[in-house]
């Protein structure tokens, strides 16, 4: 038994708006591409250019010397290691107040939010070049720059899992007429401290090939090496550094990987 | 089990496990030796340590109050937009170059001998700085805006290409097995068992890259690919305070307005395939790593 | 020891869970309150310790007007009432003896609990609770570990570690099977008469009621309409509270029962 096809329902027109919506992003996109200097022939020449020579071979001799890159590569880590330290630590109190699970009062609610939100709208190195400016350039600004950026990423972590976690035990701890600070640390910290701990090995992680960018903003580390190198056009001895940071961050990410399995 | 009544004969209470409170300290004892180290490694003196503080501030009195007119006709905003265009085509590029290689690079798409290189080049892509790339870049393009937009874009077909990878991986194999079914070749299997599953949560991260990547932008043109950081640093060099505090606000109030619009962007586009569809975890993992519930 | 008068009870949503109860209850007694879903039985018990506060209405335990409490005065009132929940609410990455002490936090100071260093004598409080309920012998696993019975008598041992003089319990079976809530209910009802402890009991399982209750409150729709003697309840005064008719999904099941304190 056949049913006439005026009793079939309409095909569902695609909506003007989406069309609109799909012109103006095309639009845009083309627009931004002119500004940029959008030029497909760079996908080619790329693999032309004659540069690519200056990057061959790799000068183990010198890069392998302790002074030229061992010793700032060891500044690198010490950095990671300081940043990620102070980072974190500060995060953890200030994620709890970010959240409105654990968090004391309104006022510091909200004015933890707010100033979260704007450190993490500022670029991860506008925070250390200003630094640098206003401490002087060297390791101990790179420390504080990457203290504020492990800050910044740790919080955005940390409180999401804060926000996720189970608020049972946090209502028996209450229940019980305990005060703030102890309600929150056992009712609400153990279960959310294997995540706090992933996720410090993961922002040390980050802050070792972040401490290579700051350098080049001077602020220590082996990024200056980098920078130095790059003002006088060694290629070469830039690709054997980067291999060999590539190499540090294998390990360091491998070490990690495997000391976060043992807590979880 | 009988609850223990008076009468009953009291259990040993058993003894606290040895080890644990010994646990604890080592580690806190490690983590402070190796504190120690860095701050000796790093020749970072109590004196430093007590002016900074005071130097800091002295700056940022001086920030105040921001010089937005003198910035504004150096052309500071044009140098913002400029950066945020960087961002979106340095995404695109990421995105559409991504995408195809994150289906050869899954595993429930993808033989053995195709995954494992395109994989480790995600990685590797990945693990090199945007600015790194940019220093590369700048000798074959020159300085100004496309030599950030390109460091963006191959940045991002790294962290595009396993965030991408890992969505199709999650998904359902059932609507695949079904193309199979009625005689289906790979590529419809892709087109109408693995996109329509997959392209909502890869979309969403595509835009939560656009906001990373604005920041990465602005950052870039500190070493003159473009954008708003050759701005700040010239006017920091110069020790030009207010002009520098007005070039942050206002980066940081752009900024903050694309996050705001791409994050309710993001929220419809997620909200609306799940309706669709069975949540599939890439959409859960998407919500763990941006933030957002249903 | 509870005196509510003209107690209301609504939600910010809107929803009125507590229209206009007035309750006594005396020191010594053991109260069930039994209605359906939403007829505001979780509210009522909540109401006593302030974990919802009244929209209006005074609401005096042991002494104490809990209605418009200060946070101290709150916590003070708290630490006199033990809780124990549907789904025990215990911390389950750390041991029992730990999720015992919790019972404490209104004792010890806010320094010692953060930091987990806890005096002597409330580790031996906690340890004299674990015994009163019978599973001191696991005070050093897990809690996760355990079954949902025994998480359940830790969760008991924590609310008498507080040493408490009311005792209030939020659907504290529904979780478990029928053996090992006669068990719970049984233990209840032993350090109700044994330590003279005044206790609440919500309950969703009417026969269960039947067994164990002395006096028994009915709430329907937020009201209070029943209040008496167990000994004159029968299945019409159920119904009357239910407002409709028994269904087996009221009760818990048939099955072997440890002889009841009602001898039913």
């Amino acid at each position: 038994m056949t049913t006439s096809a005026s009793a079939w329902p309409t095909r569902p027109q695609i909506r003007v708006r989406t069309y609109g919506i799909t012109l103006a992003l095309v639009a845009f996109t083309v627009f931004a591409a002119r500004k940029v200097g959008f030029s497909p022939s760079t996908f080619w020449e790329v693999w032309s250019n004659p540069l690519w020579e200056k990057f061959w071979p790799i000068p183990w001799e010198w890069v392998l010397d302790g002074d030229n890159v061992i010793k700032p590569l060891i500044e690198t880590f010490q950095i990671a290691v300081l940043s990620t330290i102070v980072g974190c630590s500060l995060a953890l109190p200030i994620s709890f107040a970010m959240s409105p699970l654990t968090t004391p009062n309104q006022p510091t609610y909200l004015v933890s939010r707010a100033v979260m939100n704007v450190v993490r709208a500022v670029p991860d190195l506008f925070w250390a070049k200003l630094l640098v400016t206003a401490i002087g350039i060297g390791a101990f600004a790179g420390t504080w720059a990457l203290s504020v950026f492990s800050l910044a990423i740790m919080v955005k972590l940390f409180s999401e899992t804060i926000d996720n976690a189970d608020s049972g035990p946090l209502e028996a701890a209450r229940a019980a007429g305990g005060r703030h600070t102890p309600v929150v640390r056992t009712g609400v910290f153990p279960g959310v401290f294997p995540a706090y701990v992933s996720y410090a090995l993961y922002v040390f992680e980050l802050n070792i090939r972040a401490s290579v960018v700051l350098g080049l903003v001077g602020a220590g580390g082996i990024g200056r090496v980098l920078e130095a190198q790059r003002q006088f056009f060694k290629f070469d001895r830039i690709l054997g550094i980067l291999v060999l940071i590539f190499v540090v961050v294998w390990v360091v990410d491998h070490v990690s990987v495997a000391l976060r399995k043992r807590l979880v | 089990m009988a609850v223990a009544t008076s009468t009953d004969i009291t259990p040993e209470r058993p003894l606290p496990p040895r080890g644990t409170h010994r646990r604890r300290w080592g580690i806190a004892l490690v983590l402070s030796l190796a504190a120690l180290w860095s701050v000796s490694g790093l020749n970072i003196s109590f004196n430093r340590l007590v002016t900074a503080p005071g130097e800091a501030w002295t700056v940022l009195q001086q920030m105040v109050p921001p010089a937005f007119g003198k910035v504004y006709e150096r052309g500071a905003v044009g140098k913002i937009f400029e950066s945020v265009y960087i961002a979106w085509i340095g995404t695109l590029i990421g995105a559409i170059l991504s995408l195809p290689l994150a289906f050869l690079a899954a595993n429930n798409v993808s033989p053995r001998w195709i995954r494992a290189p395109i994989r480790q080049f995600f990685n590797a892509v990945r693990a090199v700085p945007e600015l790194i790339l940019a220093v590369i870049f700048i000798p074959i393009t020159g300085l100004g805006p496309w030599a950030g937009a390109l460091a963006i874009g191959v940045h991002s077909i790294g962290t595009l290409g396993k965030w991408a990878t890992e969505s199709i991986e999650s998904i359902d194999s059932g609507p695949i097995e079904a193309v199979q079914a009625t005689g289906g070749q790979w590529v419809n299997s892709m087109r109408w068992a693995v996109i329509p599953q997959v392209m909502s949560t890869i979309t969403s991260y595509w835009l939560f890259r656009f906001e990373i990547n604005v920041r990465a932008s602005a950052v870039l043109g500190m070493i003159g690919a473009g954008g708003v950081g050759s701005e700040l640093v010239s006017h920091l060099i110069f020790r030009d305070f207010p002009a520098a505090s007005a070039v942050l606000i206002l980066t940081v109030v752009v900024v903050l307005t694309i996050d705001t619009v791409s994050a309710k962007v993001r929220r419809r586009i997620i909200v609306g395939s799940v309706s669709d569809m069975d949540s599939s975890r890439s959409s859960e993992a998407l919500a763990d790593l941006t933030g957002l519930r249903r | 020891m509870i005196r509510l008068q003209n107690v209301s009870v609504t939600y910010p949503g809107g929803v009125e869970a507590l229209r206009g109860v007035d309750l006594s209850v005396g020191e010594g007694e053991f109260v069930v309150i039994v209605g359906l879903s939403g007829a505001g039985k979780s509210t009522l018990l909540r109401v006593l310790n302030g974990l919802v506060p009244a929209t209006s209405g005074s609401v005096i335990v042991d002494g104490t007007e809990v209605v418009g409490a200060s946070a101290a005065t709150l916590r003070r009132v708290r630490s006199r009432i033990g809780m124990i929940f549907q789904t025990f609410n215990l911390v389950h990455r750390t041991t029992v003896v730990n999720n015992v002490l919790m019972g404490r936090l209104s004792r010890v100071s806010p320094w010692r609990s953060t930091l987990g260093l806890w005096p002597a004598g409330d580790r031996e409080a906690a340890m004299v609770a674990l015994e009163r309920v019978g599973i001191v012998e696991k005070a050093y696993v897990r809690a996760s570990d355990l079954s949902g019975g025994q998480q359940q008598r830790v969760g008991i041992a924590r609310a008498l570690a507080q040493e408490p003089s009311l005792m209030l319990a939020d659907e504290p079976v529904a979780s478990l099977d029928p053996v090992t809530s006669r068990q719970v209910m049984g233990d209840l009802r032993r350090i109700n008469e044994e330590l003279g402890i005044t206790t609440v009991v919500n309950l969703h399982f009417l026969d269960l009621a039947r067994e164990y209750a002395q006096r028994l409150i009915g709430l329907r729709d937020g009201v209070l309409i029943y209040d008496g003697d167990i000994a004159k309840v029968d299945d019409d005064t159920f119904q009357e509270i239910y407002g409709r008719a028994i269904t087996a999904d009221d009760l818990l099941a048939v099955g072997e029962e440890p002889a009841s304190p009602n001898g039913d």
